[in-house]
């Protein structure tokens, strides 16, 4: 791999200047011009075979290796050429001769030239092939290809990478339903005999839950959907409290619209019932309040139930606290940190005996988040 | 002292809805009641309490007496924007989710460096608006309370930043919307009881001006400043201490702390420069400072029209609407409300004229809404009326400043430096010192001129990149960018030369002073010119397709 680079280094260099016994520090600047070629190539090919970048990179290509031509297949056919014309039914014999045996394929024209083809692995499967016309040597296309078939290899993972963040986002979403499926289905089923119309209306409501909770629309609601589904939660748990729950809402009205992350609002909540108001005596308070400051949008929700100790809290957000209460805050954390940056995590006061305060602060409108 | 009890009171009664309020009025137990968004109207009220500052309650009367009838443009065009606001941006900028000019630079256009240059813009244009408000509340609280001007801005600073600190950072719909009404009722009450008291006489000589102005009764006029004027015809005044002093027809030169009596029905000098009050160029209803009225009006007009759309305060007033519909709706609103309220500074000009023409001669026209009152009806009542108005000024520049010194901060924090709320709140604090700072040298500088500055620099800037960006596709970041540095910087420095530098009379002057007419076009074709040569993204169709659909 070294000794192809500087092969074709070589070659490339010779076009600048013919002399080969240069000075040191302007062979330094040729390196670093080479270097910044081969990274050109690949920011070009981030895309793939095909991406916007793949006509530069034939002519980067063309370029490097002196050639007259260059063109860039996929498994198709020809996706980008560059430089000299080539017939169609030329490159198409050796491409097909490329695909068949899996090795290089050349084919003399008069005057010295030739054209030949070098196939293009990805992750070890054949993914196109790059063909040269003019007269560097076989090897000096097989390294160019070696470039190239790296660049490709990037992209595939690049693209990877991002559908496994895609992937995570989603499994995290869906991590949140059962759970509350699970309390809410219990707590119907306590009522149906004792109360069975207010058993029909949770019924309803959970029904409108479950909608709102999977519905396939995107990512990011407004506050005032969440807001909404919050309410039809907290339905489901006065009835368990058996009303010993006391809610206040505050909302200034221009924080409504903003688009904040799916399911954000009622874990948060919900985590507020089950931790903090579900172990205390007497009526629980819970008070969820919402402002704006400057670019940011502020939700805070307060409770005076038991609290915890700071160093729990610490540990729920870092997904690393008691089983039984991983899910929710450190959840509601890792999202807003995916969308927003590291930044716009969520803060945690609390101490033992004091109710705990969780606040959600994110910028009011971020390139991408867009309630549908 | 009633008056500093009335401002004290609208500071009080802002506070306690700032922290309060939002309780009061949106507390519920009910998550579906909390999420039920304002209705337009309030939203309306809110956008046109923050709008309206000191430059419309005090400025504009100031002006009218001072330059004359044509003022009235500045009116036209201040509830004009909202005209062109709904028309070209408040539905598009609703569907984009963008709450700042910045924010919507980087929705369009996708480059965070184009975010940081949108925010040193939204950084000049703040500063340009805060300027006149804080002059506005340092002359109103030293004209009640009797200290020298720089203790009331450097007052101003400290209020308002304390009451952003205070709660005022929720920016909240209530508190505007209470500021619209308090600004309304303080400046209506008083106009309607003048004009009432002022009796048949007084209005008549108001809507008729006759040639030349007489003092209405025997007047102690007390010159702040250096002061050149020129008598018509020789007039005999006291000074404080009794002596009589001639002075005769022609130029004078009176320094700073010179106090004269002029005798009831001598003509009143005017200062060199100015129109005459109720001459023919002042009962012109064009603007003419410079002596191209057309030129001037049109280019004020239009600084002024295009401005509204591009002020950052104003912009960011739409994202609480829940859709394009409404926060059409919402600006319509806001042209109703402005259009009522921008009824009243002219009564205080032209009663000014009548009652006050020695303010002229001060140049401390800005002040004639406060001084009329007084003036007009001596006593309690007067007293009275004064601590209204006085109160009603400094709620418009409580209101109004502290939505600027927010967007300021907000672009600070936000936009130039990865921001967090300890910052904002530095911001705020940063952003008032330096506003106070250069407020103080600007005692002798109309609020006016300074308001259309921000207006002219916004109308050059951000209009051009909001229209461009909402209806042509074409629009590319460079194109963006050149247009923002170019516009900027002519607007800018044009408005900023012709009042640093005096400048020989004609055209030179105008268009320095006046630039709107050609630095707007500018501004769009820079944009234009540049987007030109270069290729706008792939996803630029989708963008703008986004900001208009349903």
């Amino acid at each position: 791999m070294l000794g192809y680079g500087q092969s074709v280094s070589y070659r490339w260099l010779s076009r600048i200047s013919p002399s080969r016994r240069r000075p040191a520090p302007s062979e330094q600047r040729a390196g670093v011009d080479l270097m910044r070629q081969v990274h050109a190539l690949s920011v070009d090919l981030q895309d793939g075979l095909h991406g916007r970048g793949v006509f530069s990179a034939a002519r980067r290509l063309s370029r490097l290796l002196a050639a007259d031509g260059v063109v860039l297949a996929d498994l198709d056919g020809p996706v980008a050429s560059h430089g000299a014309r080539f017939d169609a039914d030329d490159v198409a014999g050796l491409l097909a001769q490329v695909f068949e045996y899996g090795g290089n394929a050349r084919r003399r024209l008069p005057e010295g030239a030739s054209v030949c083809a070098v196939p293009l692995t990805v992750a070890d499967e054949l993914a196109g092939a790059l063909v040269v016309s003019g007269r560097p040597a076989e090897a000096d296309v097989e390294a160019a290809a070696a470039l190239v078939s790296d660049a490709l290899d990037h992209a595939a993972l690049r693209r990877t990478r991002d559908r496994i963040a895609a992937a995570d986002l989603r499994t995290l979403r869906a991590q949140i339903s059962p759970h509350f499926v699970h309390n809410a289905l219990a707590v119907i089923a306590a009522l149906v005999r004792t109360d069975p119309d207010r058993a029909r209306h949770l019924l309803s409501d959970f029904a409108d839950y479950l909608r709102y909770g999977f519905s396939e629309k995107g990512d990011y609601a407004t506050v005032s959907d969440e807001l909404e589904a919050t309410q039809t939660y907290l339905e489901l748990q006065r009835a368990r409290f058996h009303d010993r729950l006391d809610i206040t809402v505050r909302m200034a009205p221009e924080v409504l619209p903003v688009a904040i992350p799916f399911l954000v609002v009622q874990p948060i909540v919900e985590n507020a019932i089950r931790h903090g108001l579900e172990r205390k005596e007497g009526t629980g308070h819970i008070s969820v309040s919402g402002f704006g400051e400057g670019p940011l949008c502020v939700i805070e929700i307060e409770d005076d139930g038991v609290g915890m100790h700071p160093d729990l809290a610490r540990s729920l957000l870092a997904g690393t606290g008691p089983e039984s209460r991983s899910v929710g805050l450190a959840n509601v954390d890792q999202r807003l940190r995916a969308v927003y940056g590291p930044e716009y995590g969520l803060v945690i006061e609390t101490a033992p005996g004091e109710g705990t305060k969780v606040t959600v602060r994110v910028p009011r409108f971020t390139r991408g988040v867009v309630a549908q | 002292m009633t008056s500093v009890l009335a401002i004290g009171l609208v500071l009080v009664t802002s506070l306690v809805i700032g922290v309060y309020g939002v309780r009061a009025a949106r507390s519920t137990s009910d998550f579906l009641v909390a999420s039920r968004r304002v209705s337009p109207n309030w939203n309306a009220l809110a956008i046109a309490g923050e709008y309206l500052s000191a430059a419309s309650v005090l400025g504009l009367s100031g002006l009218l007496l001072k330059n004359g009838l044509g003022t009235m443009w500045y009116a036209v065009g201040f509830a004009a924007g909202y005209v062109a606001v709904v028309a070209l941006v408040a539905g598009p900028m609703r569907r984009s989710g963008a709450f700042t000019v910045p924010d919507f630079a980087e929705y369009r256009l996708g480059a965070p460096r184009l975010r940081k240059l949108c925010g040193l813009v939204v950084l000049v244009i703040m500063l340009l608006y805060l300027v006149p408000q804080f002059k506005g509340a340092g002359v109103v609280l030293s004209l009640v309370s009797g200290t020298p001007y720089w203790v009331g801005v450097l007052l101003a600073g400290v209020v308002v930043s304390g009451s952003i600190a205070a709660g005022g950072m929720r920016s909240a719909t209530y508190v505007q919307a209470f500021h619209y009404v308090v600004k309304l009722a303080f400046i209506a009450v008083p106009a309607i009881y003048l004009v009432v008291h002022a009796g048949p006489e007084t209005r008549a000589e108001a809507l008729n001006p006759e040639w030349g102005t007489h003092f209405p009764e025997a007047t102690p006029v007390e010159f702040t400043v250096d002061t050149d004027f020129s008598l018509d015809e020789p007039v005999t005044v006291t000074t404080p201490s009794g002596d009589g002093v001639e002075l005769s027809a022609g130029e004078h030169t009176v320094g700073q702390g010179t106090e004269y009596v002029f005798p009831e029905g001598a003509t009143i000098p005017h200062p060199d420069g100015l129109p005459e009050l109720g001459s023919e160029r002042w009962s012109t209803p064009l603007l003419d400072v410079g002596g191209y009225p057309l030129f001037e009006t049109w280019s004020t007009l239009l600084a002024i029209t295009f401005g509204c759309m591009g002020l950052p305060h104003v912009i960011m007033r739409f994202h609480t609407s829940p859709t394009a519909r409404t926060a059409r709706r919402v600006a319509v609103g806001v042209i109703a409300l402005l259009g009522l309220f921008y009824l009243f500074p002219m009564v205080y000009g032209l009663l000014g004229r009548v009652l006050t023409p020695q303010l002229v001669l001060l140049q401390g026209t800005d002040t004639v809404a406060v001084v009329l009152p007084a003036q007009a009806v001596p006593g309690s009542v007067g007293t009275v009326l004064t601590a209204l108005v006085a109160a009603g000024a400094f709620g418009a520049f409580l209101s109004t400043s502290s939505g600027l010194l927010l967007a300021l901060a907000g672009g600070l924090s936000h936009d130039l430096f990865q921001g967090s709320v300890p910052r904002l709140r530095l911001a705020v604090v940063v952003g008032a010192g330096v506003a106070v700072l250069l407020a103080l040298p600007a005692q002798m500088i109309d609020i006016n001129v300074l308001v259309v500055w921000a207006f002219t620099v916004a109308a050059s800037t951000f209009c051009p990149l909001l229209v461009l960006g909402i209806w042509w596709r074409r629009l590319t970041l460079a194109g963006a960018a050149s247009g923002l540095a170019v516009g900027a910087v002519t607007a800018t420095g044009a408005v900023g030369w012709s009042i640093l530098f005096t400048t020989p009379a004609g055209w030179v002057t105008v268009l320095l002073a006046q630039p709107a007419a050609w630095t707007i076009p500018l501004a769009f074709g820079t944009m234009m010119a540049v987007s030109g040569l270069t290729r706008p993204p792939d996803w630029a169709e989708h963008a703008v397709l986004r900001l208009h659909s349903p």
